[in-house]
């Protein structure tokens, strides 16, 4: 999918402009969101009388809704890494792992166990050791799982992560890891409580997701990345070629995990608590949901999944009540079947379409030439019927 | 010889290995010691084995990775465990799924002109999902605040008293008009699944016969109906073994049929689409997993009392003394075994052998063995595989929830449970080779013994030949103990030990 020119992720900055303009616009909004928020939904009773105006719209952003909808927002920011960072898996490399948990769950205990009593690391030493334990931790279990393919990969990522998840839960580590019942209320340092300081935390976490973005659109972009997508869709051609795809997927690997642990990182500072929840399968699944509805094989595509699987989720708690999981698996069995390259993936295919459709009638006007139109519908050749991740 | 060497070497080379390991750790146990702990890992095995076999077939013929198999398996042992203990709840909802039935017969016969029609021809795909979704919220709209947890309460009978069921029950008028409303949903429903083109099968059927199902169905769910209180009592008033069978054989009717729908519904329209499939099979298993929390509760029950072959409460000699003593445990080398386990051992064996020469010896084995070496080719052939595919889902559906059944009085029902035995089938058949039906035996039996040893290990420590002090481990590692052994095979054996090399 992401073969066609005409995708943003593809464009470099300066020539394509326009096409940023969107990205940019939701950025912005996102920079200016905590006071907008504040300013509208925070409380107006937690603002101290006599403040100055600035304070009161800090004061303000701090409090209520404000509050409630940035703590969403976060939360929305650390699984967008995390189904992005499984999106260089499924959708760019067409490795289908159900480990990949393993990571998250990883990168959050590691922050949690190294500034835990036991340990206690400042922050920065902590999250540099969770960038190595993850890197490490991709580079042994890459070359372990990526020497089998396809489903059997999916079962030997599955069983690794299973290891981990049985791991966190022994009882010979409670005094690090606390078992079944996780650490909860470790010390994060003050000045990033996210309780006290919640609109801090935000901007580190959106500085955090951008950087993160990035960061994948400068991989899928490389040549290394380019790689990987000519594996994902034939892994036979490509080492052909003379491309050595075992190192290219190891990269694909190498490059998820770190993002994934980080990720999980981030997510234990927030919610300043660890289960053995976050190394589940179920993790997994969600992620794979995320993308999966977002769209496979786009950047943008498991950012929007994760959006609409939060969001989503939070309202059909508020509606349905304890019975919301079965409207959501229809809800996702729905979005498979209709939408099946997902919601970014099939907008793209039909914005495409228009496209053609409009060089056509250009065409017929006269005032198009013929090249562009066949080009028009060459790249819509590229979006064709083999979807992404199948192997 | 050479020739037997050459095609099974990694059969026997991991036979050998499993051999040593079983001799250096059971050197210093004693003989009554390590045959208990075998039988243990067997009666596992065979639990296993029956949602393995069904995984490994299923993947096998169709490429299907059925993430949802293990909620068919929970699903069993639920429906198992509501003939056996309360069958309320059986009366009140059977009749729904048989009008269900017969409309989506009647409508699957009569609903062929509606495909011929000009309109419908241009977005089938469209109409498809249209008509099913039609149905799908006539079902919703006509089991609306269906008291489903105050019809399935079990405190009452689990005590073994008689029940009052006249309250918790709707009135039959409220019965018949739900079960009118499901006949008129599953009319949508069957027009979707109506044949498109003269030569599927299906539409030249005999329009009397297509009729007389659909009224047998309805008279069926009628009489159900109607008969709901005497025939509970009628039910509660049979001999527990019998209704142990009963629970045996609707158990894993319920998951056949499940599987049967599920195939029909979400995976046939997506074959040559396998992550499709699976991403489908993994949103069946969030809704399933919650509509089985709904009606039976996220508590689960404690392990049911087994039928009366298997509750005097004395130690018979042998087997053979058992069936006339019908005692709890049989003594194996001086040491009590329950025998319901020697029931199970017995089971799996049973279907072991039973689905074996069903792939050997039959026609239809012989198209499934055909289909997975490729499926194409059969089709060819001029065979209709899309049926045996469906055939194949509702057998290994069958058998998994059968698996649950009997799994009931040995480890109680809960819903996580499903996500457990998944797992380890999942391994079983990882290990044993995808698709290979003996290889879902081998792997199976590897994982459960190796549990039942790991178990011990855990529980007693075991004295290995070269140390001076026991072993002992942590609990932990008698549950990654399968999923090592999963990994060293992989990694030694890719396919692996069954499997055929890419």
């Amino acid at each position: 999918m992401t073969s066609s020119t005409t995708n943003i992720e593809d464009a470099p900055l300066k020539k394509a402009w326009p096409q940023w303009w969107p990205y940019l616009a939701v950025l912005a909004f996102l920079i200016l969101f905590p006071f907008l928020a504040g300013l509208t939904i925070g409380d107006p009773s937690a603002v101290e009388p006599g403040a100055g105006w600035l304070t009161a719209v800090a004061q303000r952003t701090e409090s209520g809704y404000a509050k409630f909808w940035q703590g969403m927002l976060i939360q929305i920011f650390i699984w967008g890494i995390f189904a992005l960072s499984y999106d260089l898996l499924l959708g760019f490399t067409g490795i289908l792992s159900f480990g990949h948990a393993m990571f998250f769950g990883t990168g959050a205990y590691a922050v949690a166990i190294l500034i835990d009593k036991h340990v206690s690391w400042p922050l920065g030493w902590a999250l540099a050791a969770v960038i190595l334990i993850s890197l490490m931790q991709s580079i042994i279990f890459g070359v372990l799982s990526l020497r089998v393919k396809g489903v059997y990969l999916a079962m030997v990522t599955l069983a690794f992560a299973e290891m981990f998840f049985i791991l966190s839960e022994a009882g010979d580590f409670r005094k690090y890891t606390g078992a079944d019942d996780g650490l909860h209320g470790f010390p994060v340092p003050d000045y990033l409580s996210a309780a006290d300081h919640r609109t801090r935390f935000y901007y580190l976490a959106l500085i955090f997701f951008v950087i993160v973005f990035l960061a994948a659109r400068r991989l899928v972009n490389s040549p290394p990345g380019r790689v990987m997508i000519a594996t994902r869709d034939n892994e036979h051609r490509a080492t052909t070629i003379g491309f050595d795809t075992f190192r290219y997927k190891l990269i694909a690997f190498v490059a998820a995990g770190v993002f994934a642990g980080l990720a999980g990182a981030l997510s234990a500072l927030y919610n300043v608590s660890i289960t053995p929840a976050l190394l589940s399968t179920d993790r997994t699944i969600d992620v794979l949901a995320m993308t999966i509805i977002g769209g496979v094989g786009t950047l943008v595509g498991p950012i929007t999944g994760a959006v609409i699987v939060q969001l989503l989720g939070y309202w059909l708690e508020r509606w349905f009540g304890s019975s919301w999981t079965l409207i959501y698996g229809i809800i996702f069995m729905l979005i498979v079947v209709f939408l099946p390259y997902g919601i970014i993936g099939t907008l793209r295919a039909r914005s495409l379409r228009l496209k053609e459709g409009w060089g056509r009638w250009l065409k017929l006007l006269g005032i198009k030439s013929e090249g562009d139109a066949a080009f028009a519908s060459h790249t819509e050749m590229d979006n064709g019927d083999q979807p992404p991740g199948q192997s | 010889m050479k020739k037997l060497w050459q095609n099974n070497r990694s059969l026997i080379i991991a036979l050998i290995i499993f051999l040593g390991a079983f001799a250096a750790i059971t050197q210093s146990m004693e003989a009554k010691v390590w045959a208990s702990i075998l039988l243990s890992g067997i009666t596992l095995a065979s639990l296993y084995f029956l949602v393995a076999s069904g995984l490994s077939l299923i993947f096998g013929l169709m490429d299907v990775l059925n993430f949802a198999h293990g909620s068919i398996f929970v699903l069993g042992a639920y429906v198992g465990l509501s003939t056996y203990a309360n069958p309320r709840l059986l009366f009140n909802t059977l009749p729904f799924f048989l009008s269900l039935g017969a409309g989506i017969t009647l409508a699957r016969s009569f609903g062929v002109p509606f495909w011929r029609l000009k309109r419908t021809q241009n977005k089938p795909q469209w109409f498809f999902w249209g008509l099913i979704a039609l149905s799908l919220v006539l079902i919703t709209l006509s089991l609306r605040e269906f008291p489903i947890r105050a019809i399935n309460a079990f405190g009452v009978t689990a005590v073994g008293g008689i029940v009052s069921t006249a309250e918790a029950q709707e009135p039959m008028g409220t019965m018949l008009l739900r079960s009118a409303l499901l006949f008129i949903s599953g009319l949508p429903f069957g027009i979707a699944l109506a044949p498109r083109e003269d030569y599927q099968e299906g539409s030249r059927r005999n329009p009397g016969r297509v009729l007389l199902t659909a009224l047998i169905l309805l008279i069926l769910g009628l009489a159900i109906l109607l008969l709901r209180d005497p025939g509970e009592k009628f039910m509660l008033g049979l001999s527990v073994d019998l209704r142990f069978v009963l629970a045996l054989v609707l158990g894993s009717l319920a998951g056949a049929l499940l599987g049967a729908a599920v195939e029909i519904v979400l995976i046939r329209p997506f074959y040559g689409n396998p992550v499709t499939q699976l991403v489908l099979t993994l949103g069946l298993l969030i809704a399933l997993t919650d509509v089985i929390e709904g009606v039976w509760g996220e508590e689960g029950h404690p392990p049911m009392t087994p039928p009366s072959l298997f509750t005097e409460p004395c130690r018979s000699e042998s087997l053979f003394s058992w069936f006339g003593e019908k005692c709890r445990s049989i003594d194996v080398l001086g040491r009590a075994f329950p025998s319901y386990r020697v029931f199970i051992i017995f089971l799996g064996i049973l279907v072991f052998s039973a689905v074996g020469v069903l792939l050997r010896r039959s026609r239809i084995g012989m198209i499934i063995r055909a289909g997975v070496q490729d499926s194409e080719m059969v089709q060819v052939l001029g065979i209709n595989v899309r049926r045996v595919f469906t055939l194949v889902f509702a057998l290994g559906s069958g058998l998994a929830a059968l698996g649950g059944v009997i799994a009931a009085p040995f480890l109680g029902v809960y819903p996580a449970m499903g996500g457990i035995f998944q797992l380890q089938a999942f391994i079983a058949v990882v290990i044993g080779g995808m698709g290979s039906y003996p290889g879902a035996a081998v792997g199976t039996l590897i994982l459960g013994i190796a549990r039942a040893f790991g178990d011990h290990f855990v529980a007693s420590g075991i004295e290995l030949p070269f140390l001076e002090t026991t072993l002992r481990g942590s609990p932990a590692l008698a549950k990654a103990s399968t999923v090592l052994i999963m990994a060293i095979v992989l990694l030694v054996k890719p396919a692996g030990i069954f499997g055929k090399k890419e």
